[in-house]
């Protein structure tokens, strides 16, 4: 028995179907709960029955957590920022964010 | 000088060319052909051991895995390309000066330099892959001098690239086959192999590869219409184009590969015969010109063909010929496009039947007109006469039977009939025909000199032609032959004598009755040009990739994002599903989950549903924010200290990104129709449940990873570092760090480069939205709160609060940023905590702001993400110093241990700084066209129950 699966099962739903919406914003947000869900996984591989802090002289290090899924998480996060707010830059661009109409910008967008 | 200093010091010449043409601005032409020359000079004591029939080596290991060596070589063929590339190229620089407009022109010294750079590192390279990447080189250094010249000639740059690419594509098949085959990259080694007398099928397929590739370049029948393209060009270009550079690139590489090819019929049947085609089909095209650039360029694919068809030809002579005929072609070919721009300047133009008779007024320059078109024509005593002869008489040696070399010699006297021809419309066009000129003046010392000289050079060269007897020797011999044929202005009354006496009859003939034969040929003899063929090429490409396209484009991003998770769905539902069947799955540890779990995914579940039902953006951006939050408990909860508090500060910068963003869009979201809604939650509940049942039956089923173990142990003995997450980061897989640290500054990057070339208003005009006006403002006015109108009406006092907040917290934020990144090593924090620490400080200072202006100087966060990832890539390179890349170094500095990786962590930090400060100078700053109060939440009224956002100035603006 265990709760981290259901979490993480909870957060791709989520984000699925925000990806599957029309508007970039909430594609954005979409990504933002996948990403959660897809840290949630990285960290669950690392097995969650250890859940000391990796620290070297703080607790038991019999009990300390894997500390090297923690760090992809880490970069994950960092790199879950930056295309968030590139995403959020690109909503930006037109009065709306809808992605079902295409902004004249003069460009030719159909073949 | 050895071979590697002369390229480095060419490499030099075009960084030079930038402080140069700052300071000089066009004048910088003369001291970079002061140092062409100057390398020139430097190259004579190497050039006289190649005189003496040695050869200048020089090797470095490149890519010693793949045994590709930095090989350069020079031998006889090598010597008299950087000859011509070095002196042609200072002559046209010098000539530059003049030539063109008042300013800086760094465009044109640098791609001239660099093209210089290209070029002679192509003749001296002597590995297969080196000698591509120069070819390249050249293609490009073409293109971009090219495509520099205006509008007219952004299509003839296409074309060029497009030509010169699939020659490059061909070479590099060529180098790849050889590679295979040969078994080195060594290009004298592949040369001197004995494949290609073994395997005489695989040589046959080579040699046509190379064949194209050179005709690419040399501009042979059918690729030759880039060349006449590429005048659009600015003078100076097209003259170093023609004679020294690009075309003789493609010259080069089937002298070079002629050592291997010479015997093999393929290649001497291509070559013949499309050389001999192509020269007499250009002679015709350039006959037809008046504009004299054009004919000019014709002319060059003319001459370029009988140098082709010469080295098909293969014999000594036939060697011989080509190479003496390509160094007279640079000497006159430069000069006489040169005396076109002296033309040009002094008439106004260069259309034949617009130019006045110019001999009177520019005797100078129409006598070295006359000798250049002289040695064109292959007139004695001309350097060019000699050289046509030779050419005229190898033919009769090509291989085959007897008819064969009788054919060859009358195809390419009849294109030598027709050269003599448009020379002789040159000089009757530009300095005989037409009107008294009134207004013209002759040129200036500095534009005529340089492109006389090359012209009279010809002169001495051709009456004391024993003079070369030597270097061409040796560079005939660079291609395996035994000797040169003699070369001498006299030769007896040998059948290239008598062949050559009646092509100028002819020629001349021909001219006494010029008008007729202009009114008969200056039509257009065929329905389009190369051009045109070349553009519908590219437009039935085109076609057909919007075709192929169209199978997977699309606009709206549910078509590239759906698949994708339909498939991995599929597999992992699936996939669980029968691993589940097969039955033997290890059990799961216990102890995996706490009570707080629980709890946590009673919050998230919640949270989640409250971001996919609202409707209003802002409560979705809080409910998006309380996920956040409880995700991050949960990461603690799993003893993650450092990725909770990163996490932390993320949500935090989010929301606040976020908002700003939001208050430039509708209020609420747009509405999908029922079906959709209802794909969407099928497909959201199929993965869901895919990705737990996977990570049920995938994790929690062993012991305590290896590395995990590895790193708890061993971590801290090796690094000095207590914080196993964070040494882990910055030491143990610090290239995956570096790599992370790219896309976070590219992604800033990217963020400043859409939002300055896309201006909103430029796209349409707002109003495309389904219903997002339709909750009615109410207007401040209206407000009965006098606290509230006034908080919205005065942005000033309004934000007292928080400006008040900013001056404790900040500097208490700072000196905790600092104190986070110190600890970093052996306690939860580091350089992506303490940046994110400090990004918070930045957005305070933002909304303490009454208007929205960029937080920092203005390119203050493009500093910060580069030198960021500089930093960290200077601490990588430090590495060097004891093993390798990002190979942290560890010192005792005071009594504390300190390592290299604190640098790396410190480019970390400026570079999630940087990030988050775009962010808040380019989506918080308000768009330059002011378009964002449009339908904004800050428009004029304020939102029922929504909260007000930072742009109370906008507010204040429209309502005062």
């Amino acid at each position: 028995m265990t709760v981290l699966p259901i979490t993480i099962g909870v957060l791709v739903a989520g984000g699925v179907y925000l990806l599957c919406q029309p508007g970039l914003v909430r594609i954005v947000f979409g990504i933002t709960l996948l990403s959660h869900g897809a840290n949630l996984v990285l960290l669950a591989s690392g097995v969650s029955a250890w859940r000391g802090e990796p620290l070297t002289g703080v607790g038991d290090p019999a009990e300390a957590g894997d500390p090297l899924p923690m760090a992809f998480v880490l970069t994950a996060i960092v790199i879950t920022l930056a295309v968030t707010v590139f995403m959020l830059a690109l909503a930006r661009i037109g009065h709306d964010d809808d992605t079902r109409h295409v902004p004249d910008t003069g460009e030719d967008h159909h073949a | 000088m050895t071979l590697v200093w002369l390229l480095v010091a060419l490499a030099a010449v075009p960084v030079l060319a930038v402080p140069l043409t700052g300071a000089l601005q066009r004048r910088a032409g003369w001291p970079l052909a002061l140092a062409f020359l100057a390398l020139a000079a430097a190259m004579v004591p190497s050039a006289r051991e190649v005189l003496d029939g040695g050869e200048v080596t020089w090797t470095a290991a490149w890519l010693p895995a793949l045994d590709v060596e930095l090989a350069l070589r020079m031998d006889g063929l090598g010597l008299v390309f950087v000859m011509i590339a070095l002196l042609i190229g200072a002559a046209v620089l010098v000539y530059s000066v003049e030539y063109l407009g008042e300013g800086r022109q760094l465009g044109f010294y640098l791609w001239m330099t660099v093209f210089a750079l290209g070029m002679v590192g192509l003749v001296l390279a002597d590995d297969l892959v080196l000698l591509f990447a120069c070819w390249e080189i050249t293609s490009l250094a073409s293109f971009l001098l090219i495509a520099r010249s205006g509008s007219g000639a952004e299509s003839a740059s296409a074309r060029t690239l497009f030509m010169t690419f699939f020659g490059g594509l061909t070479l590099l098949l060529a180098v790849v086959l050889m590679v295979v085959a040969t078994g080195t990259t060594s290009l004298s080694q592949a040369l001197a192999s004995d494949v290609w007398t073994e395997r005489p099928g695989f040589t046959a397929v080579v040699a046509v590869l190379v064949a194209v590739a050179g005709f690419t370049k040399a501009a042979q029948f059918p690729f030759h219409p880039w060349l006449p393209d590429a005048m659009a060009a600015a003078t100076p270009v097209s003259a170093y184009l023609h004679a020294a550079a690009v075309v003789k690139a493609g010259i080069y590489l089937m002298l070079r590969f002629s050592e291997a090819f010479s015997e093999v019929p393929v290649w001497n049947a291509l070559l013949i015969s499309v050389g001999l085609f192509t020269a007499a089909m250009a002679a015709l095209f350039a006959f037809q010109q008046h504009d004299l650039k054009r004919l000019m360029a014709y002319s060059t694919v003319s001459q370029l063909g009988l140098i082709t068809a010469a080295i098909g030809v293969g014999t000594e002579k036939a060697l011989t010929a080509a190479v003496i005929h390509t160094i007279a072609h640079a000497l006159f070919k430069s000069g006489l496009f040169m005396m076109v721009g002296v033309i040009d300047h002094a008439a106004g133009t260069r259309d034949i039947r617009r130019l006045p008779e110019l001999r009177r007024v520019m005797p100078w320059s129409f006598a070295t007109v006359v000798l250049g078109t002289a040695s064109m024509a292959g007139i004695p005593p001309m350097l060019g006469f000699v050289s046509k002869e030779t050419i005229l008489g190898s033919m009769l040696e090509a291989p085959g039977p007897a008819w064969v070399g009788v054919l060859a010699l009358a195809a390419a006297g009849l294109g030598s009939v027709l050269t003599v021809a448009y020379s002789a419309k040159i000089v009757l066009g530009g300095f005989v025909d037409g009107e008294r000129a009134k207004t013209c003046h002759g040129p200036s010392a500095g534009l005529f000199l340089p492109a006389a000289a090359p012209i009279w050079a010809g002169l001495p060269l051709g009456l004391a032609v024993w003079v070369l007897d030597v270097p061409v020797e040796r560079a005939v011999q660079a291609m395996g032959a035994e000797s040169a044929y003699e070369l001498k202005l006299w030769h007896g009354l040998a059948p290239e004598l008598f062949v050559s006496a009646a092509v100028i009859a002819v020629g001349a003939a021909l001219m006494t009755r010029r008008r007729a034969l202009y009114r008969r040929l200056e039509v257009d003899l065929l329905p389009g040009t190369g051009a045109d063929a070349l553009e519908r090429i590219f437009a039935a490409a085109g076609h057909v990739g919007r075709r192929i396209a169209w199978t997977v484009a699309a606009d709206h991003p549910r078509r590239h994002v759906v698949p994708p998770l339909v498939v991995l769905t599929l597999v992992l539902g699936v996939g669980s599903l029968a691993v589940l069947g097969v039955g033997d799955v290890p059990a799961t540890q216990p102890d995996l989950w706490r009570p707080i779990d629980v709890g946590l995914l009673v919050l998230i579940a919640l949270g989640v549903v409250a971001t996919c039902l609202a409707d209003s953006r802002v409560a979705a951006t809080v409910a998006l924010g309380g996920v956040g939050i409880a995700v991050t408990v949960q990461l603690f909860a799993l003893g993650a200290p450092d990725v909770g508090l990163t996490q932390l500060m993320v949500e935090v910068l989010t929301v606040v990104v976020i908002m700003l963003v939001l208050r430039q869009l509708p209020r609420r979201f747009g509405r999908s129709n029922i079906r959709r809604r209802g794909g969407a939650l099928v497909l959201a509940g199929g993965l869901g449940v895919a990705a737990g049942l996977g990570t049920w039956l995938l994790t929690g089923r062993r012991e305590r990873s290896g590395p995990a173990e590895y790193y708890l142990s061993e971590g801290t003995e090796v690094t000095g570092g207590d914080n196993l997450v964070n040494v882990i980061l910055v030491e143990f897989r610090a290239l995956d760090t570096l790599g992370e640290l790219a896309v976070l500054g590219l992604a800033g990057v990217a963020i400043v480069a859409v939002l300055t070339t896309i201006p909103r208003a430029a796209l349409d005009p707002p109003g495309w939205t389904d219903r997002a006006e339709r909750i009615p403002l109410r207007p401040v006015a209206a407000l009965r709160d006098p606290q509230a109108r006034a908080a919205l009406l005065d942005a000033q006092s309004n934000l007292r609060a928080l400006q008040l907040l900013l001056r404790v917290v900040g500097p208490v934020l700072l000196v905790l940023s600092a104190v986070i990144f110190w600890r970093g090593h052996n306690a939860p924090g580091g350089g992506f905590i303490a940046a994110l620490v400090a990004s918070v400080v930045v957005a305070q200072v933002y909304l303490a702001r009454p208007e929205d202006r960029a937080v920092g100087p203005a390119r203050l966060h493009l500093a910060l993400i580069g030198g960021g990832v500089l930093t960290a890539l200077a601490s990588g390179l430090l590495g060097y110093a004891d093993s390798s890349f990002l190979q942290p170094l560890y010192g005792t500095v005071a009594g504390t241990k300190l390592s290299t990786s604190l640098v790396f962590d410190i480019g970390v930090y400026a570079a999630v700084l940087g990030l988050v400060m775009v962010a808040f100078d380019r989506l918080g700053a308000t768009p330059p066209d002011g378009s964002a109060t449009e339908h904004t939440t800050g428009g004029p009224g304020i939102l029922e129950g929504a909260a007000s956002s930072p742009a109370t100035t906008e507010t204040k603006e429209e309502i005062g």
